[in-house]
């Protein structure tokens, strides 16, 4: 009898904790979804997503590269492999690609996908996080929401309490840049347009928290795509006059080379005073999370040093 | 007399206010239109503010009213060789079919071995000849109706296919938005030769061709009759409607309702005499222009609108209103 009643008690345990462990609610930007506790087949629809799972050593089976195998940076096959499939573009992931992986979670973006929400959780359990349109700290909380959704909750506390390690040594590095009344201000410019970063887009807030001035002011909380990255003619930049300009190039000629030879351009403080710094554009402006943010601080701290060192002449 | 000399007095003061806006205000608060009297008094060391005043808000303002020329006079040759008054670059789909080749060189770049200019025209010849076809050809009658028909069928066909870029990367979909929203925000006197000479060459061109389109408004028979070959008249008058066309939109995108509005606007003003109309449309064009490009630039403050939002907002109910009052619609 006293064996039995051990043995039920232990099956009890088992059914019980096999229950636990079959499914976790996960709360996102469009509700509760159910997902399996250690989901294996994960398709990421956005990059940060990707990130998140890199962060923790978990390789997608299907993501969106926009087409180009490029945009999977070395940082992110380092640690997933190539062992997966692209399933197109972040703005048009192909349904039928993504179905065919027979995944058990997706992640997916609010701005982009929200439309698509029905039909992907017609595939597979989805969750929506808000990545095109968050900012750094929001970054940092979805990726402890992917991390707690697919079951690595805590070594992506881990990761997340590295990183902020990480952060705070940073932040104390890139201080040396600072100077009274200098600005700084990031943006990307294509041979048609200059979009710099408002203080509430992703990079804003990047370097805002890292307590360096912007020089766009912030006038409202972003909400959307189009207020997080303000098109700047080259009038509207002198009058903005960054201190220190950190550029992501996506074209070569880009329009600031087009504006080299102008007087106004010239004006600018940062032109005047050689504090205009190219960095990696599809890393600060397209990638985000706790891996991309890790190699945007090693270029930002190498601009920083040389801002200080220019400063020290 | 004195009445027409009004109206003529009318659109320069209108031409000349909307210039003085267009250069007075911009992305600095701090440059205005005293700099370009400044710039006048102390041409050999200008200051910040003045080569401001050259370097970019000259250009744009220059543009902005070539632009309107273009659109203008594109307008109204399309509306004197179809007789009807209906008829622009982007009811006949000859703007989005520049569209569609601007952004055909924009996705596909050094796909084609012609500039982008070049795409654009093309463009806009291809549309032409496609609404033109399917309403009945070259043949002696074409149904208004069925020409407007067409040409929003083609319309939609070329515009689809420029939506079909927006869903291309970010970047892409990014400056084709841009561009086909109408921004001339970027634009420098090196942009500005050859949008002068070809508007040069169209106001030329129609001045030429005035005497025809009055034929021509008299009907093919009467036009036939009196030795105008109106099939030269409507040949000539699209190849060059679609040149203006094509070369505006591959500055500034797609710019619709002013080729409707200002003929219209000048017809019920200087009457229907085209060689007055002609030299009218041009000047009413570059000043509806030059308000649109002043307005997109006050709008938002520290921002700047799109030029061809601008154009739609103004140039939009005007469409409406003669819609819905106007006898000589025609339909």
């Amino acid at each position: 009898m006293g064996r039995f009643l051990s043995l039920m008690i232990a099956g009890f345990t088992f059914i019980a904790s096999t229950q636990g462990l079959a499914a976790r609610e996960v709360q996102h930007e469009l509700g509760t979804t159910t997902v399996a506790d250690q989901p294996k087949r994960i398709v990421a629809l956005e990059f940060s997503f990707v990130d998140s799972l890199a962060a923790v050593g978990v390789s997608p089976v299907g993501l969106t590269d926009d087409n180009k195998p490029e945009r999977i940076t070395k940082e992110y096959r380092d640690i997933i492999g190539n062992d997966f499939v692209s399933v197109g573009a972040r703005k048009s992931p192909s349904l039928e690609l993504i179905a065919s992986l027979q995944p058990d979670l997706i992640i997916a973006d609010k701005t982009r996908h929200s439309s698509a929400y029905k039909a992907l959780s017609a595939i597979a359990p989805t969750i929506v996080l808000d990545s095109l349109t968050g900012n750094y700290q929001s970054a940092l909380k979805q990726a402890q929401v992917i991390g707690d959704a697919i079951g690595k909750g805590k070594e992506m506390t881990a990761r997340i309490a590295a990183h902020k390690a990480r952060f705070e040594e940073v932040k104390a590095k890139v201080a040396t840049a600072k100077k009274q009344g200098r600005t700084f201000q990031f943006g990307v410019v294509s041979s048609r347009g200059l979009y710099l970063h408002a203080p509430h887009s992703y990079n804003g807030s990047l370097l805002q928290a890292l307590d360096l001035p912007l020089a766009l002011s912030a006038n409202g909380e972003g909400v959307s795509y189009e207020s997080a990255y303000v098109k700047t003619t080259l009038e509207q930049l002198s009058q903005i006059n960054p201190g220190v300009l950190l550029l992501g190039r996506y074209s070569t000629p880009a329009l600031t080379d087009d504006w080299a030879d102008e007087a106004l351009f010239k004006s600018i403080d940062a032109v005047k005073n050689d504090q205009v710094y190219y960095v990696s554009g599809h890393t600060w402006a397209r990638l985000r999370g706790v891996v991309a943010a890790e190699v945007t601080f090693d270029e930002l701290v190498n601009a920083m040093d040389q801002v200080a060192k220019k400063d020290a002449k | 007399m004195i009445v027409k000399s009004f109206q003529w007095l009318t659109l320069l003061v209108a031409l000349l206010l909307g210039a003085v806006l267009s250069l007075h205000v911009g992305g600095r608060a701090d440059v205005g239109i005293a700099d370009l009297l400044a710039v006048i008094t102390h041409w050999d060391s200008p200051s910040l503010s003045q080569s401001i005043m050259v370097d970019i808000r000259l250009p744009r303002t220059l543009i902005a009213g070539l632009l309107g020329i273009n659109m203008g006079l594109s307008g109204l040759i399309l509306q004197a060789i179809t007789r009807n008054n209906l008829a622009s670059p982007s009811i006949l789909g000859i703007n989005q079919g520049a569209a569609l080749g601007m952004t055909l060189a924009i996705m596909l770049p050094g796909f084609f071995p012609i500039a982008d200019e070049a795409m654009a025209v093309l463009g806009a010849l291809f549309a032409g000849i496609l609404t033109f076809s399917f309403a009945g050809g070259l043949r002696a009658k074409v149904s208004p109706l069925r020409l407007i028909l067409s040409g929003v069928a083609v319309g939609a066909f070329s515009f689809a296919m420029v939506r079909f870029s927006f869903t291309l990367d970010d970047e892409v979909s990014r400056d084709v938005i841009l561009w086909t929203t109408g921004d001339v925000a970027g634009v420098r006197w090196h942009d500005t030769p050859l949008l002068l000479a070809l508007s040069l060459f169209g106001i030329i061109a129609s001045v030429l061709l005035a005497h025809r389109f009055n034929l021509l408004a008299l009907g093919e028979a009467a036009s036939q009759g009196v030795g105008a070959n109106p099939h030269i008249t409507l040949v000539l008058g699209a190849l060059i409607a679609a040149t203006l066309t094509g070369i505006s939109v591959s500055v500034a995108g797609p710019i619709a309702f002013v080729g409707l509005v200002i003929p219209h606007l000048c017809r019920a003003m200087i009457g229907s005499n085209h060689r007055q109309l002609v030299p009218a449309v041009a000047l009413g064009g570059a000043a509806l222009m030059l308000y649109a490009e002043a307005f997109s630039k006050i709008v938002i403050t520290g921002e700047e609108l799109p030029l061809g939002v601008i154009a739609a907002i103004i140039g939009a109910p005007y469409f409406v209103y003669q819609a819905l009052f106007s006898k000589e619609m025609g339909l």
